[in-house]
């Protein structure tokens, strides 16, 4: 009797765990199979479906899968037309004239034309720095016909197509008029694009996983891929952005192929990744990034330009990138106002640096700047490992320098907040912060928000200085490479000494991924997901 | 019964009352500003300001309070300030594998550390009582993320038999849900088991030095029925009330483990939603589970009657 009532129970057991499971084959049916689905891990989670209205690198990369831009960056670092067909430049009227190309379409199936090409460009222009230097000098934007439209310029201005391309944060991702008229200030919660892939809302779970499916719709370029421009051919049925903090997580579920691709392993991890013959490292971004100290110019010492070269001759880059990244190949020093690697990195004005660190030269310009040991307040963002690390080292570096210095610990949502503070550091200011920029935009005079030295109406140690700008403003309507190579060392010099800002290294972050996984195009800034195949 | 039930759901009101308040507060006057965050690195003043005043902010703290309960009393927990979904759909959608993930480490934790502890009870002095309390010294002292991190080594790195991470829907099969519950509930389950074995077996061996306990034994009554009907059932309150005290415990672990197991759940939902300062949701799930601690709690007491039939409320 027991035995008989066992199997009965076990049989209505199996039963039940078979009727629990018939739905999951019927979805799994649905489902794109596994070998056409990529399911990826990134630095972070997608704060918001806007990539205009935010500079996080994450709503990049969303807007990179369901956005397409009107030109797009090569591996090179030249622009070239993506949603545009012909394009040319009459410096007569000082106008440029864009045609659409043909088979453009939203993913709700309606055309793409000029009604929406020009409040995309308004609306993204009003939230980058880039756009807004281009837009001092538009006279205007106008749509001629549904597939041509035209930007005036009050003056030659060389950097139209730059800033139209370029891959830093916000992109120039272009919106349906709809959503293009939304105030540049709110967010837009509608995601309907005309990029090569589509958002699946039904399986995507915000904060968890976001789902973007191939558009059967996409006309891609007949170009070869490179960068983001060239045709973006889709080869997988589905990409699945996974977010999952943790790192030692993400590392695990690679190795066991739960996951395909792990955009930054933690240097830790590099050489258990690399023995791994199932998993293949790949630097995407060669430029990689920049670390960069803050000083305020608003309140004493770093008011003082001595006191800021000061700076100058206490961080030794290599130091500080010791400290997060041990004897790591992917870290080294920049000199270069303009990061290692740019088009525009020079030697100009880096005695400071090749004399190395020096506390001796720093407490004597502490002493000529008339610093009497006031105590400077440094912000460390303690849940970034690399800006804590640096942070604790330089709070060293410029006591063994002269300085008198006081860390705050926080995160970094408090950071954000309080270095938009222009009060002194004893009513809720601050003296100096640590953050990182991408090299590729350390590299642009103009394209960095850091680089502008407006003083109050710019970026946060609000940097001022006359020469600096008009350096900024000569480049941007420089004519030839070699030409702006010139101004840059110039910006370069200057900068040294009035030393708006000081680097404490560079690095670069390879992906690491499944050794099935080819085709991932290098780009700084972006990861394509186009052109990937899973072999 | 039932006045008791209704006088004690009336007492959690000043509870929730309080619980309130002081959510509110911590999050408001601690430093962070969800308008700096939302506004990017190329924002200015004006611009935050103006976001800022969008969400209310500029408000006086007290109106902005007043606003929230009033909310909070119809049912409403607000929106997310950054996906600007209502914080009860996203709790919602996370609810699934939290619930699955607490049960399941409930389970586990009780079964095994009732059983160990009553082993070690029925031997004390020996080796087996010994491992027992070492276990259970162990596992308090291991934290979640130790033993998640070395359970993932062995269990899905080396032996590849159970997932690294994810969760799989309990629509999708009891199967594939198990699968990937196994890891994260033997990792939350560690202090658990190591809190229930400790007391279940302190408290067996008081009720196993018991008069009536020596009767038994001098009647003849088997040793496995002495234990699991007479002594067991007898020991059950203290047990009872540690396991219901051990929710405030795994509400906790849930956070951690969450995050190291990649799970879906509301605990991932409140450390995304507090680094990014986003108030509603932050004081939405601490409301939640500020109520289901409470609930648990009664339903503790409630279930003395069962165990004890002097108990009467």
């Amino acid at each position: 009797m027991t035995k008989i009532a066992r199997r009965s129970i076990l049989k209505g057991a199996a039963a039940a765990a078979a009727v629990a499971g018939a739905p999951a084959l019927a979805r799994a049916q649905a489902r794109p199979p596994a070998a056409r689905t990529i399911r990826a891990v990134f630095h972070g989670d997608v704060p918001t479906y806007d990539p205009i209205w935010t500079t996080a690198n994450m709503a990049a990369y969303h807007g990179g899968m369901v956005y397409d831009t009107l030109f797009g960056v090569d591996a090179t670092g030249e622009a070239k037309p993506q949603m545009v067909n012909r394009y040319g430049y009459d410096a007569g009227t000082k106008t440029w004239t864009f045609e659409l190309r043909s088979g453009l379409k939203w993913h709700d199936g309606t055309d793409v034309t000029t009604a929406d090409i020009v409040p995309s460009i308004r609306r993204w222009a009003a939230r980058d720095g880039g756009g807004q230097h281009m837009m001092e000098r538009v006279k205007d934007i106008a749509a001629k016909d549904e597939k041509t439209f035209t930007i005036s310029l009050k003056e030659p201005y060389g950097l139209v197509l730059d800033v139209l391309s370029k891959t830093s944060t916000p992109v120039g991702f272009m919106m349906r008029k709809k959503e293009a008229e939304t105030d540049p200030m709110q967010k837009i919660e509608t995601v309907v694009g005309s990029g090569p892939f589509t958002l699946n809302l039904a399986e995507t779970r915000p904060g968890t996983q976001y789902v973007y499916d191939r558009n059967p719709n996409y006309v891609p370029r007949s170009e070869a891929p490179s960068g983001i421009a060239g045709g973006k051919v889709v080869k997988v049925d589905r990409v699945v952005f996974v977010n999952m903090p943790d790192g030692q997580t993400a590392v695990a579920a690679l190795q066991a192929g739960e996951i395909d691709f792990y955009e930054i392993p933690q240097p830790d991890f590099m050489a258990q990744l690399e023995s791994d013959r199932n998993i293949k490292i790949q630097v995407l971004n060669e430029l990689g990034q920049v670390g960069l100290i803050r000083p305020n110019f608003l309140h004493p010492p770093f008011n003082n330009v001595k006191a800021r070269q000061a700076l100058l001759h206490c961080v030794k880059q290599s130091d500080h990138m010791k400290a997060t990244f041990g004897s790591s190949k992917y870290a080294k020093d920049t000199p270069s106002y303009f990061a290692m690697g740019t088009t525009m990195s020079n030697d100009a004005n880096t005695d400071w640096y090749k004399g190395g660190q020096n506390f001796a030269k720093s407490k004597a310009l502490l002493a000529e700047a008339g610093y009497k040991g006031e105590e400077i307040l440094l912000m460390q963002a303690t849940n970034i490992p690399y800006m804590s690390n640096s942070a604790q080292l330089l709070a060293q570096e410029l006591r063994q320098g002269g300085f008198t210095v006081r860390i705050e610990a926080m995160d970094w949502s408090n950071v954000v907040q309080r270095r938009s503070n222009k009060a002194a550091p004893a009513q809720g200011g601050w003296n100096i912060f640590i953050t990182s920029a991408g090299g590729s935009a350390v590299g642009h005079p103009i394209l960095l928000a850091a680089h502008a030295a407006t003083g109050e109406r710019g970026w946060f140690g609000w940097p001022q200085d006359e020469k600096h700008e008009r350096l900024r403003a000569q480049w941007s309507v420089g004519d030839t490479l070699a030409e702006r190579q010139k101004i840059a060392r110039e910006i370069q010099d200057n900068a040294w000494n009035f030393v708006p800002q000081v680097y404490y290294g560079q690095w670069i972050q390879p992906a690491a991924m499944r050794a099935n996984i080819k085709g991932v195009l290098p780009i700084a800034e972006m990861i394509p997901w186009w052109n990937v195949e899973k072999g | 019964m039932i006045s008791y039930v209704v006088r004690r759901l009336l007492l959690t009101l000043p509870v929730m009352i309080l619980v309130a308040i002081i959510v509110f507060l911590l999050l408001h006057l601690s430093p962070g500003d969800p308008a700096a965050i939302m506004a990017g690195d190329n924002a200015t003043a004006e611009q935050i300001a103006a976001i800022r005043t969008k969400l209310g902010f500029d408000e006086p703290l007290w109106k902005q309070f007043a606003l929230w309960c009033l909310a909070l009393v119809q049912g409403d927990l607000g929106q997310s300030l950054f996906w600007g979904d209502p914080v009860t759909v996203l709790i919602g959608q996370r609810a699934e594998p939290t619930v699955s993930l607490a049960l399941t480490t409930i389970s586990f934790a009780v079964v095994v550390a009732v059983t160990l502890g009553v082993v070690a009870a029925a031997n004390p002095g020996t080796w087996i009582d010994r491992g027992v309390m070492g276990f259970a010294v162990l596992g308090f002292s291991l934290p979640v993320f130790v033993v998640g991190y070395m359970l993932i080594f062995l269990f899905a790195i080396d032996l590849k038999w159970l997932p690294v991470q994810g969760y799989t829907r309990l629509a999708e099969g009891v199967g594939p849900w198990l699968h990937n519950l196994v890891l994260p509930s033997l990792a939350l389950g560690m202090a658990y088991v190591a809190l229930i074995a400790r007391i279940t077996r302190t408290t067996m061996l008081e009720v196993l030095a018991e008069d009536y306990i020596r009767t038994g034994k001098a009647k003849g009554v088997a040793a496995r029925p002495l234990l699991l009907r007479h002594a067991l059932k007898n020991a059950a309150v203290p047990i009872v009330t540690v396991i219901g005290i051990g929710v405030a415990l795994l509400i906790g672990g849930v956070v951690i483990t969450e995050t190291v197991f990649n799970i879906p759940g509301i605990g991932r939902l409140v450390v995304d939603a507090i680094a990014r300062r986003d108030y509603p949701i932050v004081q939405g799930v601490i409301m939640i589970f500020a109520g289901i601690y409470v609930l648990v709690n009664l339903l503790v007491d409630l279930s003395y009657t069962l165990f004890d039939p002097r108990i009467r409320y």
